[in-house]
């Protein structure tokens, strides 16, 4: 199979997404008063309503539809005011009604957009945006600096029940192929559950795991969903199909399916790519079905084919009124809309005179933006620069490295702070940052501390330092005869040879201009 | 001992102030009297007699401490329910195969409401399977006989609740109503029989037919006694989002009159083909009463009503069809042994679990949603739904309430209508009410002259105002008298 970077330079991909979010912040379920809980005991978060009993009617949670339109406000979604709740008819036990709750043409939010920052390697997956200038168009991207923005639209999010969970018993890994029985837990059936479903405007792998980390960035910050992908309360499932570059129409999709987590659902849909060019370079062609991405031997599988479109005999939910959203109701959630990640990023360059790249990765987690922020209470402004390195690189490899959360170190804002202070101010070389930084999570102490027990502190005592260079000097005439006849490189053995004397604590900026004014006297 | 389900809810409730019995006698002679005179009727599924002794102990100890209204408003009254509604630990079958082992986890608002105000519950009532008929013929249990003439039926789907009544055996009874399944036997049976206005009663715990025009009401002999159960029913559930928050009392205008009132006759219902001479007479007969007892007769348009049975049998299938998803024998419900896979076992059980009725609807339903037929069918139904809608509000402008007949004709014998269209026609009067969501009701007006059965007047009200039609009933109760206990029945006789 050939390469993903070698299919797109002659094929097109058309990516679209369905994202599914349970609202876990919520308390209660969609359509009834059962504790949302995850992982409790089997069926013990039951009631008629979500056993689906006869006689049971829904009664629907007021918070989950300020939550949708908290979410449709954050992704600049239209609102629409009246909506209904539609009955999708499926016959399958995991749904105990038989029929999903859910919305119908018309959902709670409509037409919206989010505009993803590609830049760097993410960027290259791209083809058209080779060599684009800054504020350049094409396509539905805009060239910048390092990379380009993608303009992705947002078709809709509509408020839905979650089903129940399915095991299987009896086969293989708890699939339904050999199984000999199956057990339902209903504590999922009833969870409010969003479905944001894209354009089909995203064009590489890279893409859809950027837009899917954007929104999940946003959901956190709304804080309507935890977003686990690994516990499930955050779900994608991707579309996708080749056209020829040039071409217009779209080909025959499929549907991609178990991408549980961001780097899933990138190589799952590198891999469906790659696929699908291969069938259609040998002449073969692309079926409508739902495939399943295994991250263990790296391909997709079928899992069924769409011979027709399901008919799920929609019809409007009649044990629940239409909904007219009144004004009040929008403004008051729109109210309670917290700062949103590309508006921290906004606000953290223009207040702290960050790049846009430094921003944009320092608003990534939350964790790592509140640090940002409370390292940066009160300290100068000069600091910024060098703390958001000192996240978006060491911190971050540390976390990722460890697998552990930033509140879970020993690594405090101050010390932080003060870590990046000792190295603005010269009283410790970059390197011995690094090594401060290391002992701080090893031995959980200050910095001040640790510079003074390992005694790291940069010399930058004048005197000192043309004493040690004089030394040097004196001891390798010949390699200050070279520099004299011209042969400059060598300052570099200097500088060398004086950091090894004073065990790499003297001032490297200093000795070379010390070593300069030596030997062009 | 003394018939109580021939006593009103006062003349019991006197009985019981003046100690002359105690509710648990109430409780015995009630039981006894279903235990002899159900066998003729079969109005009975289940008798709840440890619930009827519990409740009956406690509005004995309210009368013990000398506070019988402690115990409710309905204290000491015998009471039952149609089995489509859910009361724990009792079965409610819904007259289906489906739901013949199935025994309630909870208890239906409506219940809860009539327990709890201190009713005296004898047990479920035989209705048509899952609601779908007017004669309690599709009953999966066996018919129930009409008290009148057990030769027969006693209209349905509530077929039950409303022989219970007619025969004796309770002072009142709840029944549901989707297309006239409370209004047409009360009118076959000659009970006063109330579909309140969509929202007025909660639907929680009810098995839905067709969860938009579906509503509770009851059975009852006297206009008062429906008016009391009524105030009991009504309001605001939160478990039942359709619900409104209705205060009203709704016996406050029963001794009023009409004089004053504008009562509606419409014409399209009156010259309607089917409407047999006897029902169209006594009709006729009471509007002119009404006139006598100053009310002012409005002649009023209902220029789309035509379309009501054709809009019903698409909604209300559409809506069956949906709502009976559920009985996929997987939690409860029939199985059909022996399947090796889901579809199978779906398949055979559904099959064999439903009558022939509710497999028809089911598959109308079925069809009429399915993927370029909606457009067709549904969609154009709720226009007509709109429409008709308007025809009620436009014609409220002119007047208080409407009169009509509740049926086109008086009780069939079994087996006499076997053609489905044939029997639809029969729900011809009760079906636009539903379809508008406003509140009707049959209101006995004495035996036709050529069958000798009873006859009713239905009322239809404005939406939310019940009151209204109730109000108009009990001005034709003085004028006719309080229905009585079919003949067969009357005085303790069970059949005779």
């Amino acid at each position: 199979m050939k390469k993903l970077e070698e299919v797109l330079k002659d094929w097109e991909a058309v990516i679209g997404l369905e994202i599914h979010a349970e609202l876990t912040t919520l308390n209660t379920k969609m359509f009834c008063g059962c504790k949302l809980e995850f992982g409790a005991d089997p069926n013990t978060h039951t009631c008629p309503v979500c056993l689906g009993l006869p006689g049971a009617l829904p009664v629907p949670n007021k918070k989950a539809i300020e939550s949708i339109v908290l979410a449709g406000l954050a992704t600049n979604c239209d609102i629409e005011k009246h909506s209904m709740f539609y009955r999708k008819g499926y016959m399958y036990p995991d749904m105990a009604k038989n029929f999903q709750t859910t919305q119908g043409p018309v959902a709670f939010c409509m037409r919206g957009h989010l505009d993803l920052d590609v830049d760097g390697a993410a960027a290259k997956e791209r083809p058209a945006a080779a060599g684009l200038g800054v504020g350049e168009e094409v396509e539905n991207i805009t060239g910048t600096e390092d990379g380009y923005v993608a303009h992705v639209g947002i078709t809709r999010i509509h408020m839905e029940e979650d089903a129940g969970k399915m095991v299987h018993v009896g086969g293989g890994e708890g699939r339904i192929a050999g199984a000999t029985h199956s057990l339902v837990d209903y504590n999922r059936a009833g969870t409010p559950l969003i479905e944001l479903v894209t354009e089909p405007d995203l064009r590489t792998p890279e893409e859809a795991r950027l837009f899917m980390q954007k929104l999940r960035q946003i959901y956190l910050a709304i804080g309507i969903s935890d977003c686990s992908m690994e516990e499930g309360s955050l779900r994608c499932d991707g579309n996708v199909s080749l056209r020829r570059r040039g071409e217009t129409k779209f080909g025959t999709k499929t549907e991609l399916k178990n991408m549980n987590s961001f780097k899933n659902l990138h190589d799952g849909l590198a891999y469906e790519i790659c696929r699908q060019a291969e069938v259609l370079e040998e002449g073969g062609i692309i079926y409508q079905e739902t495939r399943h991405w295994d991250p263990s031997k790296k391909h997709t599988i079928v899992m069924r084919v769409k011979e027709t479109a399901d008919d799920y005999r929609l019809f409007p939910e009649p044990d629940l009124a239409p909904y007219d959203l009144s004004d009040e109701f929008i403004e008051n959630v729109r109210s309670r809309m917290p700062e949103l990640p590309d508006q921290k990023a906004k606000r953290f360059q223009e207040t702290f005179g960050l790049s846009a790249y430094d921003a944009r990765h320092l608003v990534e987690h939350r964790e790592t933006s509140n640090f940002f922020e409370a390292a940066m209470e009160g300290a100068d402004a000069k600091l910024a620069k060098p703390l958001a390195n000192l996240i978006i690189n060491d911190i971050t490899a540390y976390l990722n490295a460890n697998e552990v959360k930033l509140a879970d170190t020993p690594l405090t804002p101050e010390r932080g702070r003060d870590l990046v202070k000792l190295m603005a101010e010269d009283t410790i070389s970059s390197k011995q940052g690094k090594q401060v930084f290391a002992a701080i999570m090893e031995e959980d102490k200050d910095p001040a501390v640790i510079v003074e027990e390992k005694g790291m502190k940069q010399v930058s005592d004048t005197g000192a330092l043309e004493a040690v260079v004089d030394a040097v000097l004196a001891a390798n005439p010949d390699d200050v005869a070279s520099y004299k006849a011209g042969n400059t490189k060598v300052q570099g053995f200097f500088v060398g040879q004086c950091m090894k004397a004073m065990k790499g604590q003297g001032n490297p900026k200093l000795i070379n201009q010390i070593l300069a004014k030596k030997l062009n006297e | 001992m003394a018939a109580f389900g021939s006593m009103s809810i006062a003349q019991i409730q006197q009985g019981l102030t003046n100690k002359e019995f105690s509710a648990r006698e109430v409780a015995e002679a009630s039981l006894a009297r279903v235990a002899s005179a159900d066998e003729k009727v079969h109005a009975f599924l289940e008798v709840t007699e440890d619930l009827a002794y519990r409740a009956a102990a406690r509005v004995d100890e309210a009368i013990a401490s000398g506070n019988l209204a402690a115990a409710g408003p309905l204290a000491g009254v015998p009471v039952a329910f149609k089995d489509n509604m859910n009361l724990e630990g009792t079965h409610t079958t819904c007259s289906s195969h489906m739901l013949e082992d199935y025994v309630s986890p909870y208890t239906a608002t409506c219940v809860k409401r009539i327990i709890d105000a201190g009713g005296i519950p004898l047990g479920k009532l035989n209705m048509d399977e899952f609601a779908f008929g007017s004669s309690t013929e599709t009953s999966a249990f066996g018919p129930t006989c009409n008290p009148w003439d057990l030769s027969r039926v006693p209209g349905g789907s509530s077929g039950g609740s409303a022989a219970a009544v007619a025969a004796g055996m309770a002072t009142m009874t709840l029944g549901s109503d989707t297309g006239g399944s409370i209004r047409q036997p009360g009118s076959f049976c000659g009970t006063v029989a109330v579909k309140p206005t969509y929202g007025v009663v909660s639907r929680y715990g009810v098995v839905a037919f067709g969860s938009s025009l579906d509503q509770v009401g009851p059975f009852a002999r006297t206009v008062r006694d429906a008016a009391l159960t009524m105030n009991a029913l009504a309001g605001r559930d939160q478990l039942d989002c359709t619900s409104q928050n209705v205060t009203c009392d709704f016996t406050a205008n029963l001794d009023q009159g009409v004089a004053g009132m504008r009562i509606g006759v419409v014409p399209e219902f009156m010259n309607a083909a089917g409407l047999t001479p006897e029902v169209k007479s006594k009709i006729d007969e009471a509007i002119g009463k009404l006139q006598d007892a100053g009310a002012e007769i409005v002649e009023v348009a209902l220029p789309n009503v035509h379309a009501a049975i054709s809009a019903y049998y698409v909604l209300g299938p559409c809506e069956a069809f949906s709502n009976l998803a559920r009985f996929d024998s997987v939690r409860y419900g029939y199985c059909d042994p022996g399947h090796k896979d889901l579809g199978g076992q779906y398949e055979g059980s559904r099959a064999k679990g439903f009558g022939e009725e509710a497999r028809r609807r089911i598959m109308l339903g079925s069809y009429l949603l399915s993927a370029g037929v909606y457009d067709k069918y549904y969609y154009p139904a709720q226009q007509v739904r709109t429409l008709i809608t308007a025809d009620y509000t436009a014609a409220y402008e002119k007047v208080d309430c409407i009169i009509a007949p509740c049926a086109p004709r008086t009780a069939f014998k079994f087996g006499e209508i076997s053609d489905p269209t044939e029997m639809y026609l029969s729900d011809m009067y009760t079906i636009s009410i539903n379809i508008a969501g406003n509140g009707g009701m049959n209101m006995p007006i004495g035996v036709g002259a050529d069958s000798g059965l009873p006859i009713g007047a239905q009322l239809i009200a404005p939406a939310f105002k019940d009151e209204n039609m109730l109000r108009v009933a009990a001005a034709l109760e003085k004028i006719y008298g309080e229905a009585p206990v079919a003949p067969a029945f009357a005085d303790g006789k069970v059949g005779e």
